[in-house]
């Protein structure tokens, strides 16, 4: 009796090993990203093309988790038990902290040469932001900074289309103020919208505006230093002084800006360039006016827009580290993906590999090779574990910023508030 | 005569063996495990970068300071307040009505009912969040309609939660109402022959017969009612998103976010700790007061 289950248990792993013999052939690349919008689409057709030009040598088995705090939660508890994934999409801006728990791989200068890539195939601003302490965590995918979106129609009535069909005369806070009013004045209901209801959404333009100024975030231990406070509550009020003139609605939440924009209600929005594939599909089904989407003007100093990176990164997994096969897997995947980034545009991320943005047909797609100039005037997030998206920089930002956008108090007692917050960290 | 005492006793320990195993493997040793992060400077994952330290009790010490904490305590007392005797009166409210219909109709009601209960946290948030849009919900017409102009009540704050509340008395009444369904049934119509032959109008019916009859169905709702809003998270951390978070907090959502937002895991253990003891004192509470009412 005893004998015949030790047989069949034999047999069965001897089975199960040619099985898993059998499969060797194939590498399966575990990937999570939490790309869940129209982007996470587009990525879908990349991994499907993926897996068509490797079939039966490498496949990605991927998975879309939830944006923010969960995925970077999942990912760092995960690795920490050498549970998490093969490869990941990481914020850039996140890193620094994925690095203090010691939840990423590097990448060699060995396995960048495999790859085909360099520190000069990126811009200067995602490069960075994936390298901490004078070592590679991720590779830059693409950056996606926020644009403003702007209808032409009702841009063009209000005479501010240039010569050259883009907008002009938006350049300068009171300038900017008075082409709202003006639009408005055109039977808009609204000059613009942005997110009013979530401060830590704001904070991309905020941010943006306090860069334009040269102030500066600063970092731990050293935050909002100098007259950064100052220009910082300027920032703030560049928005608080569109929501009390009525040209920006108050207490708006994402989607409804969205809405906004679409139907015609609004004549301008400021969002992330991952909205570029929501106008294009309307657009394709005739359901939309002519669009564009440029830089963010200059309504201080100088042109300045937030950004942050998509990029790929390796966990790593405590106790299972990878075997020398699934890491060449891997870094195919990666490869392709950076060379197939042009498809990626169309999500409307500007791709971080140089040669894509230098190729004939980015320089030709609309409105991306419009905004893409930007890429020379970026500002991340500063080098913090506390900085990025979905971090208590985010939070604290929510906090002070969605009370005095609207009005309920003023932007320098916001700004004190948030400095304090941050001090405590 | 005592050696089967002794048996007894044996039979009776390998008895409880299996779950005094498991209860203090899945719950004792994770709570000692707690109170010893609670003692130190930990981040939510150990690496070379990142070590635990022992500080005494300075995190209690931080804790005792922290407006946060007593903002969290205040709000999750506040949320219990609106939640848990409101919420347990509208069931019986409910149940009471339920009670009178009959057939098909009773089976229609009631489920319409206990329909929302059904429904994950996720999809309660989707719903309420588009009824209430500011600028497209359907609720503000209703709520312009007595404030002459739109609010977007997740971020006022004095509307914040109590409409929490109201969704939440809207997500979980089902099950309230099906216990003080099952009482009401329960009770023989005899007796409300006899109270009537005796004279006893509606109104005392129901406080002469009815309520001191679901009296013990009453304190097991609101218990469970209460015991499951103390530890109130997911509507207060969804409907927040990206607002005003730090008036809003609540209890265990401070826990999550020290841990999960802010790295410090220790912290989070000590925040824990306190909730642990407040809901301790809330049960006990709730216990003596209970039997209190019961005596009468």
């Amino acid at each position: 009796m005893i004998r015949n289950i030790v047989r069949a248990a034999l047999l069965s792993s001897a089975l199960l090993g040619t099985a898993v013999g059998g499969a060797l052939a194939q590498e399966h690349v575990v990937w999570w990203d939490f790309l869940g919008g129209g982007d996470g689409i587009r990525m879908k057709k990349l991994i499907d093309d993926f897996n068509a030009a490797h079939a039966g040598k490498i496949d990605i088995q991927a998975t879309t988790l939830d944006w923010g705090v969960p995925f970077y939660t999942k990912v760092q508890t995960s690795a920490a038990v050498g549970e998490g994934p093969d490869v990941m999409t990481y914020h850039a801006s996140r890193i620094p902290l994925a690095v203090s728990q010691n939840t990423l791989s590097e990448i060699t200068a060995d396995d960048m040469k495999i790859m085909g890539l360099s520190a000069d195939s990126f811009a200067p601003a995602p490069w960075s932001a994936v390298n901490v302490d004078g070592k590679q965590y991720a590779v830059p995918f693409d950056t996606h900074p926020i644009v403003l979106y702007y209808n032409k129609d009702k841009l063009a009535a209000a005479g501010l289309i240039g010569a050259d069909g883009l907008p002009t005369g938006l350049d300068g806070r009171d300038n900017f103020r008075e082409a709202l009013k003006k639009l408005q004045a055109g039977g808009t209901k609204y000059g613009i919208s942005t997110v009013t209801a979530d401060g830590s959404f704001s904070f991309r333009t905020i941010y943006s505006y306090l860069c334009q100024q040269g102030g500066d975030i600063g970092v731990d231990g050293a935050w909002l230093p100098g007259d950064s406070p100052a220009k910082l509550a300027n920032a703030v009020q560049v928005i608080a002084d569109w929501v009390a003139d009525g040209t920006n609605p108050a207490y708006t939440d994402y989607p409804a800006t969205v809405a906004l924009f679409t139907s015609g209600d609004s004549a301008m929005m400021i969002n992330g360039v991952w909205e570029v594939p929501t106008m294009t599909d309307l657009k394709a089904q005739g359901k939309l006016f002519d669009w564009g989407a440029i830089e963010l003007p200059v309504l201080f100093d100088k042109p300045c827009t937030y950004s942050d990176s998509h990029s790929f990164a390796i966990p790593n997994n405590v106790g299972k580290p990878a075997t020398p096969e699934k890491h060449a897997a891997v870094l195919e995947v990666i490869k392709f993906m950076e060379e197939n980034s042009l498809f990626w545009a169309t999500a409307g991320h500007i791709p971080a590999n140089k040669a894509v943005t230098d190729s004939a047909e980015y320089k030709a797609m609309q409105p991306q090779a419009t905004y893409a100039k930007l890429a020379a005037n970026m500002i991340y997030d500063p080098k913090s574990v506390n900085a990025g998206v979905a971090s208590p920089l985010f939070d604290a930002a929510g906090n002070a910023f969605t009370a005095a956008i609207n009005g309920e108090v003023d932007a320098t007692t916001a700004v004190t508030e948030m400095k304090a917050a941050l001090d405590a960290l | 005569m005592l050696k089967s005492k002794r048996n007894e006793a044996l039979v009776a320990a390998v008895l409880v063996a299996p779950f005094v195993a498991i209860y203090g493997w899945m719950f004792v040793y994770p709570t000692i495990q707690m109170v010893i992060l609670s003692l130190q400077k930990a981040p939510l994952i150990v690496s070379a970068e990142g070590q635990s330290s022992f500080v005494g009790l300075d995190n209690y010490m931080r804790l005792f300071k922290d407006p946060i904490f007593y903002t969290s305590i205040k709000n999750t007392a506040y949320f219990l307040l609106l939640t848990v005797i409101p919420g347990t009166a509208m069931a019986l409210a409910i149940a009471l009505m339920v009670t009178r219909l009959k057939g098909w109709g009773q089976s229609l009601i009631l489920s319409m009912f206990f329909l929302p209960y059904v429904l994950p946290i996720t999809v309660v948030y989707l719903i309420w969040d588009w009824m209430m849009n500011f600028q497209f919900g359907i609720a503000q017409h209703l709520i312009a309609f007595f404030t002459g102009k739109p609010v977007n009540v997740w971020r006022a704050i004095p509307w914040f939660m109590p409409m929490v509340a109201l969704i939440t008395i809207w997500w979980t009444n089902g099950f309230s109402i099906l216990l003080f369904l099952a009482a009401l049934r329960n009770i023989p119509k005899e007796v409300y022959e006899a109270a009537q032959l005796d004279g006893a109008t509606r109104w005392q019916l129901f406080w002469r017969v009815t309520f001191p009859l679901i009296w013990p169905v009453t304190v097991l709702c609101l218990t469970i009612q209460l015991i499951l809003q103390m530890k109130i998270f997911d509507q207060v951390y969804l409907f927040s998103q990206g607002g005003r978070t730090q008036v809003t907090m609540v209890m265990v959502q401070y826990i999550f976010e020290s841990a999960f937002i802010k790295n410090d895991g220790g912290y989070a253990a000590t925040v824990a700790v306190a909730m642990f003891v407040v809901v301790i004192a809330f049960s006990v509470l709730n216990f003596q007061a209970l039997r209190a009412g019961g005596s009468r």
